[in-house]
């Protein structure tokens, strides 16, 4: 599924990217970058947390449609020199940027990264924008990159729930791969659910190493089971076969087989008959031992 | 300076990466001592070196670093370090006196709320070259700043957002705009909570500032208690890669520190137990 969202995405679908302090989404970001430039499609990068040469560092593809709106030098006006700063992530002032440079294309606008905008402006604000990029037809696609654990629950909540599509990224076992964690809402409202292994090479392309790792960790669970209690004790506690038969022939005394209850319950020819007849001092009451009590 | 960590690092005084931001951070530990390796190593590669020393005075520092085989003093003399000293700084803003014309860096003291613009300031003024011709100026290399530590900001009331702020605009000045180095301390006290970023505390701070680092140190004590021989642990992440390899790399290490310095070694390999 990751690869069907790097190759398209339909109009009006808003991508994010879930990261955390273990694993950066930024790689698989640049993924993201380098396969709309591929497809020759305008991109524009809102950048706060890295600066332009950071971010068009090692992306092979040309960048010639790669249009950096640099958020990352002056993102509060604090020196004056800014190209645009946090306050004005609104729709008008981001379709008047993107008005700027016109394209026969659609556009792909990227965040990076959303987190930086929700620390300033309100959640609820930041929502509606999104909402409006979504429907309002300015951009084709809107792809975000959000620090889960910079957050409250429901903030992280509410800004996914925009989305179409939601990519949680964490480190995976090996060395240079990486789980993802993807839902995606299609139109008609039916969700899907997947989780990849994939791996980043060098010029930000994305190999799906597997695709469920649930599979491969049921396999690994009854491999452990079986390892032998018996190994590596000072001491015998093998059957040898003869002994294994003696063992299940025994029959154990309290354990009634069908036979065994049969013959119980029965009485033999000539085994002894017990008649009993109702005596009355067997008929004892501790509660009431004079048998006077009307109750 | 510590010569085993120096090649844990890759960096020697002579050639080392720029552009780098080195978060340390301490989990109930200390780890001052990776910032008085952190000055002496900078001020040894001939680094012209901004200092927010906000927790101890001059003379702490400058005892230490004498041990180390570095002169703070000297280093003021010539211009290659600003020492911002912090404590004696707040005296002047919270006992206003006639006299007094220090910079405006602590005015946050005044308004916390107002946030660390005037330090940011203060901090780019003292790191951007001082341009023309004065004669016997030496030329100091790449510019440095060292914060000794961002989380006692939050507790002289500014939030942690302003924090974090202020640590963007460094980065973009010292580490982007000047190719520069930045090294922070951030201390963080009980355990490791979820607490779901509702409360912004140092826990927060830690996790924004390591979102926008290239490389962290963490110390910790040892898990299993306390050991005269081995003073804690160290976790060294490599966060950003540019080219080979994308993917971040950790190693641990175990280490104690001496009077003169400080020896890193892989766990279960101290001296005191080989």
């Amino acid at each position: 599924m990751l690869s069907e969202l790097l190759q398209g995405t339909d109009t009006g679908a808003v991508l994010i990217i879930q990261d955390s302090c273990s694993y950066s989404g930024q790689h698989l970001l640049k993924s993201f970058i380098s396969a709309a430039l591929n497809k020759e499609e305008p991109v524009h990068v809102l950048g706060f947390d890295v600066s332009e040469e950071e971010l068009k560092d090692g992306l092979t593809a040309s960048t010639q449609r790669l249009h950096f709106h640099s958020a990352y030098t002056d993102p509060l006006g604090w020196t004056n020199r800014s190209a645009f700063t946090v306050h004005q992530f609104c729709v008008e002032e981001l379709t008047h940027l993107l008005k700027q440079t016109s394209h026969p294309k659609p556009v792909t606008l990227v965040i990076d990264s959303l987190s930086w905008i929700l620390r300033h402006m309100s959640p609820p604000a930041v929502c509606k924008s999104l909402q409006q990029l979504k429907k309002g037809g300015a951009v084709r696609a809107v792809i975000g990159l959000l620090h889960a654990d910079m957050h409250q629950r429901g903030t992280v909540g509410s800004v996914c729930h925009l989305a179409t599509s939601v990519i949680t990224v964490a480190p995976g076992t090996k060395g240079d791969e990486a789980v993802a964690k993807i839902t995606k809402r299609s139109k008609l409202g039916k969700v899907t659910q997947d989780e990849e292994i994939f791996s980043i090479k060098g010029d930000f392309s994305v190999t799906v190493v597997s695709k469920t790792s649930h599979a491969g960790r049921r396999q690994t669970e009854p491999e452990e089971q079986q390892m032998d209690p018996t190994a590596n004790l000072t001491f015998n506690i093998r059957l040898s076969d003869t002994e294994r038969e003696a063992k299940e022939k025994l029959a154990l005394p309290f354990v009634f087989s069908k036979e065994k209850k049969t013959a119980l319950l029965q009485s033999g020819p000539g085994s002894g008959r017990i008649l009993y007849e109702p005596d009355a001092n067997d008929d004892y009451d501790q509660e009431d031992p004079d048998d006077d009590l009307d109750v | 300076m510590f010569t085993e960590l120096n090649s844990i690092l890759n960096a020697t005084p002579d050639s080392f990466t720029q552009g780098e931001f080195i978060l340390v951070s301490d989990r109930q530990s200390d780890a001052s001592f990776l910032i008085h390796h952190f000055l002496s190593f900078y001020l040894r590669a001939r680094c012209k070196v901004c200092f927010l020393g906000l927790v101890q005075s001059f003379s702490h520092y400058s005892a230490i670093s004498q041990r180390l085989g570095v002169s703070l003093t000297q280093a003021r003399e010539k211009g290659q370090l600003i020492f911002l000293e912090g404590l004696k700084e707040s005296l002047s803003i919270l006992i206003p006196q006639e006299t007094t014309t220090g910079s405006q860096a602590m005015d946050f003291l005044r308004d916390p709320t107002v946030g660390l613009q005037r330090l940011y300031e203060f901090v780019r003024s003292s790191v951007s070259s001082d341009g023309g011709g004065e004669e016997g100026v030496e030329e100091w290399g790449p510019p440095v700043l060292l914060v000794d530590d961002v989380s006692v900001l939050l507790s002289l009331g500014v939030s942690a957002g302003a924090a974090l702020d202020f640590s963007h605009y460094c980065r973009a000045t010292v580490c982007s705009q000047l190719q520069g180095n930045i090294v922070m301390l951030v201390r963080c006290h009980g355990e490791e909570a979820e607490d779901d970023g509702s409360d912004e505390g140092s826990e927060w701070l830690l996790k924004g500032l390591t979102h926008q680092c290239s490389l962290t140190l963490h110390v910790q004590g040892l898990p299993t208690g306390y050991c005269r021989d081995i003073h804690g642990q160290v976790e060294v992440c490599w966060r950003r890669r540019r080219g080979d390899g994308q993917h971040t790399q950790k190693k641990l290490f175990q280490y104690k520190v001496h009077d003169k310095g400080a020896s890193f070694f892989a766990p279960g390999t101290s001296s005191a137990v080989l």
